[in-house]
């Protein structure tokens, strides 16, 4: 890709884009900040102890915690000791939302999260490795009146990892253990106004079902779903954003056509990066509020995890296809000495006099995606673990909403793996990255002395090129310390700043505005790396390389290929198509 | 008896009448026979509450049954966390609950006062997560609520509902008497330092669930401790309260510690007008001050439960008893134990 836009705009025009770039970006922070509220809420329930009257036990009855039909309650375990109530009869009932409320299909998602409150006893304690069995049914409802209907019904294991901090002795007792949370349940979608959670904790002693786990005092439950408000407002920001990288990645791909021959390797990169990030934007969420579709998570996911990949990527084949062109160059430089006492800038198409022989073979072979094998390919197994490992617990979810592929051992050690192999691939990358930053630099330095000793066109080519790398290295360094930067304020803070009565809500400025800059990201490098359709120095030019009849070819008039013929590096065919230079 | 203190006698009876029912609505707790609290009459007729309670009673009914829950939690943790001591937080039949004990400006007022207000912020938060309140943290008197509403950005926690209701409840026999006298002060700082217990040990947890669960979108949320823990943490405070004198500063009356040598308090720290009494004998004229006759004690502890001091020096008696106990026990989760009985002999001293 040579004569890039960015190359031949003029430092004023550089800097006014730069100028818009940087307030679409304050603004898409000051968006998350100012008008968004936080982007999650975390609401806590404690389950009712609901009695089970009836001995036989009916598939169909709920048992409602508060209002209207509400159940036999029970206070403490105490009273249902008095009352000769088994553990088989209780039922935990959790009404979600709490009364007054209900749910909106705009909180997107809704998972819950389970605690027990367990409470010490020198002759009931815990034991090591106890498990516990959750009987647990899911119903749901859109009106206050109408019957409930099941939505999923599952027995449930999950590990009590309880510690008790303080000493075991007689005087500690009525303490609580300190458990770790337990994923609970995960919906894609909140369709329904009402739910409705019944829980049972059912003992078997021959079986050995939740026998050990220590004196139950509560069950806690803490439901969390996305905001209404921050749902508009991400839907809002997604509709505006899909137009503007839509019309760029037309316009880019309009330009790549016009020219005479064909796009090569890193113009279909960036293509194919502006396709993913539409992909991502495209807010087909706006679906989600009126129809049930709870693959939505998994599908949002899915689609990340594709414009990640292109991201990582794109910043391989860039450094790649640079280094190519310059580590070729390095390789003429110190195989052939003449070049430095040159000091008449003879052209380098006569320093080179060999000419291409096969021309379209070079074409192809330097557009060769399989030659980044080796950088791409961590990167595809990589996502691939992720994507697998998504799907066994997003994608298990959709069917049964209280899996956790956390809940068993084998799972666990399952996901672990998926998780240090994907952990693996990208320590891999990014040694592979940091190489070929390094590597691109070093040519760099070393061509640096000799560009004065270069006929015009070349210089100009090769200045180009550095500077074209530099910044999109300064700019992807910039977005990415951005990016971690935010993110350890996002974890470290607590969520908003108070400025006099303003509250700024940092997290939705984390997620708006990250969001808005790899967009605008996308959006810089289709704008800024699309074909000129200027020449090289088109004024300045007059001096000994003065290119042919460049008036009448619009736009490539240079192009610089390299053919690679073993992976290592680049050959050293170095020729100038279309019409070139004259002496 | 000198005019002086004379002098300090009368005053001090005249503080411990106006403040004698401070905390009688702690009476509620042994109300067992009213059953719920549903209707706006019940109110009337509910004793120990002055008729700003009543108000309030009348204003958030539903609220009143978690506050019943409150005051019975706040009884239990206190015995439990006295039951060594002289004092063991017995409680009495009849109004005021805990007797005259916490009339004056004592120790074991500041504990009672700090562990009530704190004992109706945590039920009252705890009835607001198990759906029996329609209000809390979506309530509009609760500060920080958003004005866009549930849909828009969620309900603030359900804590700041429980500790205002706990401030308007249980604060308002002091702000209806005013801020002058010194008692008033002292029980308003103590019930706050009680409310601070709760709320600065807050527990923090988190969730991430971003993309495969990654901590991309993390989302977190206070946890009330359990109330065990917010007990243990105003009996440290109860031992390492600070004596205090009022003071006039400008036009406010402030607390100061009396020893100027003493670094000033906090707010969570509890603060006492006069020294408590030693708690040893029975007195027939001060309702609830049992004395130690008859209290099992310690004959190897060194500390307030051994003989020597729960026993005022009075000695004990020793007696071998023969104590059936439940031993080789099968628990569930909940509500069946089996165990065989074991019987052993024991050593109980008792104080004469």
């Amino acid at each position: 890709m040579a004569g890039a836009i960015i190359e031949n705009m003029s430092t004023k025009k550089l800097v006014i884009v730069g100028v818009a770039l940087l307030l679409c970006q304050a603004f898409t922070f000051m968006v998350g900040g100012l008008i968004a509220p936080s982007p999650t809420t975390a609401v806590p329930y404690l389950a009712t102890k609901c009695v089970d009257t009836i001995k036989h036990r009916q598939e169909s009855k709920w048992f409602m915690p508060w209002g209207p039909n509400q159940c036999h309650k029970i206070r403490s375990f105490d009273e249902a000791t008095a009352k000769m109530i088994e553990a088989n009869n209780i039922v935990f009932a959790v009404h979600i939302p709490l009364p007054n409320k209900e749910m909106s299909s705009w909180f997107q998602f809704m998972l819950v999260i389970l605690q027990f409150d367990i409470a010490f006893k020198m002759y009931n304690q815990i034991e090591d490795g106890a498990m516990v069995t959750i009987d647990v049914g899911l119903a749901y409802r859109d009106d206050t009146i109408s019957e409930w209907t099941e939505m999923a019904h599952s027995f449930e294991q999950r590990k009590l990892s309880c510690n008790f901090t303080t000493a075991k002795t007689y005087e500690n007792e009525g303490r609580y253990y300190e458990c770790d949370l337990m994923p609970f349940m995960e919906v894609g979608s909140v369709s329904h106004k009402y739910y409705l959670l019944n829980m049972r904790l059912p003992v078997n002693e021959r079986k050995k079902v939740n026998v050990g786990i220590g004196e139950i005092k509560d069950i806690r439950l803490v439901s969390i779903h996305q905001n209404g408000g921050f749902t508009q407002v991400w839907f809002a920001m997604k509709t505006f954003l899909t137009p503007s990288i839509l019309i760029i990645m037309i316009w880019y791909w309009r330009r790549i056509t016009l020219m005479s021959r064909p796009p090569v390797l890193l113009e279909k990169v960036i293509l194919a990066l502006g396709i993913s990030m539409t992909f991502i934007n495209i807010p087909v969420e706006w679906f989600s509020i009126s129809f049930n579709w709870t693959w939505m998570l998994l599908f949002g996911d899915i689609r990340q995890g594709i414009f990640y990949s292109m991201l990582l990527s794109f910043w391989i084949i860039f450094c790649g296809e640079h280094l190519m062109e310059t580590q070729f160059f390095e390789a003429l430089v110190l195989g052939r000495g003449e070049l430095k006492m040159c000091v008449s800038c003879v052209p380098a198409i006569q320093i080179f006099p060999e000419r291409p022989t096969n021309k379209s073979q070079d074409q192809t072979e330097r557009n060769r995606f399989s030659v980044y094998w080796k950088q791409v390919g961590p990167i595809v197994f990589g996502s691939f673990c992720l994507f697998i490992f998504d799907m066994c617990e997003r994608g298990v979810q959709l069917t049964n909403p209280f899996y956790s592929i956390w809940a068993s051992d084998v799972g666990t050690e399952l996901a672990m793996a998926f998780i240090i192999v994907a952990g693996i691939c990208a320590c891999l990358y990014f040694l592979f990255l940091c190489f070929m930053v390094f590597q691109v630099f070093r040519n760099i330095s070393g061509k640096r002395t000799s560009l004065p000793a270069m006929s015009k066109a070349r210089r100009l080519h090769y200045e180009g090129l550095i500077f074209r790398f530099k910044f999109l290295m300064l700019v992807t360094l910039i977005c990415a310390a951005m990016t971690v930067i935010f993110f350890i304020i996002s974890q470290v803070n607590e969520g908003h700043w108070h400025w006099g009565e303003h509250t700024v809500q940092v997290n939705s400025a984390f997620f708006t505005g990250i969001y808005g800059m790899w967009n605008l990201y996308v959006f810089a490098i289709m704008f800024l790396y699309a074909p000129s359709h200027k020449r090289y120095g088109d004024e300045q030019s007059s001096g000994q390389c003065i290119t042919g009849d460049a008036g009448a070819n619009s736009g490539e008039d240079i192009q610089l290929t390299t053919t690679i013929t073993h992976v290592d590096g680049p050959t050293e065919i170095y020729k100038m198509t279309g019409k070139e230079a004259q002496e | 008896m000198s005019e002086e203190s004379v002098l300090r006698c009368v005053l001090m009876l005249c503080c411990a009448l106006l403040s004698a029912n401070a905390s009688n609505w702690l009476y509620l707790a042994k109300l067992s026979s009213v059953g719920s609290i549903r209707d706006e009459e019940t109110c009337e007729r509910l004793r120990g509450l002055i008729q700003r309670q009543v108000q309030i009673c009348k204003r958030s009914v539903e609220v009143m049954d978690a506050v019943r829950r409150g005051a019975q939690l706040a009884i239990d943790e206190c015995q439990f966390q006295f039951r060594n001591r002289r004092w063991n937080c017995s409680t009495l039949e009849s109004m005021p609950v805990f007797g005259k004990v916490v009339t004056q400006g004592t120790r074991e007022a500041a504990f009672v006062y700090a562990i009530s207000a704190a004992s109706v912020a945590f039920a009252v938060t705890r009835a607001c997560s198990s759906g029996e309140l329609e209000k809390c943290g979506c309530d509009h008197n609760v500060h920080g609520v958003s004005p866009e509403g549930y849909h828009w950005s969620g309900c603030s926690d359900n804590i700041a509902y429980g500790v205002a209701f706990s401030q308007s409840f249980v604060d308002v026999r002091e702000r209806s008497k005013g801020q002058s006298s010194s008692r008033a002060l002292m029980n308003l700082h103590n019930n706050e330092a009680g409310r601070k217990a709760i709320l600065s040990h807050m527990r923090v947890e988190c969730k991430c669930h971003g993309v495969s669960g990654s901590c991309e979108v993390k989302t977190c949320w206070k946890a009330m401790p359990p109330f065990r823990k917010v007990g243990n943490v105003i009996k440290e405070k109860f031992d390492g309260a600070t004596e205090v004198e009022q003071r006039k500063v400008g036009t406010t009356k402030i607390l100061v510690p009396r020893n100027s040598q003493f670094k000033p308090h906090t707010d969570e720290d509890l603060v006492y007008l006069d020294p408590s009494p030693d708690f040893c004998d029975h007195d027939p004229r001060t309702p609830g001050m049992l004395g130690t006759v008859g209290r099992q004690c310690n004959r190897t502890s060194k500390a307030i439960d051994g003989c020597e001091l729960m026993c005022c020096g009075r000695g004990f008696q020793t007696q071998e008893v023969e104590v059936v106990d439940r031993c080789s026990c099968k628990f569930h989760w909940c509500c069946y134990v089996k165990c065989k009985q074991c019987r052993k002999m024991v050593e109980v001293h008792t104080c004469r």
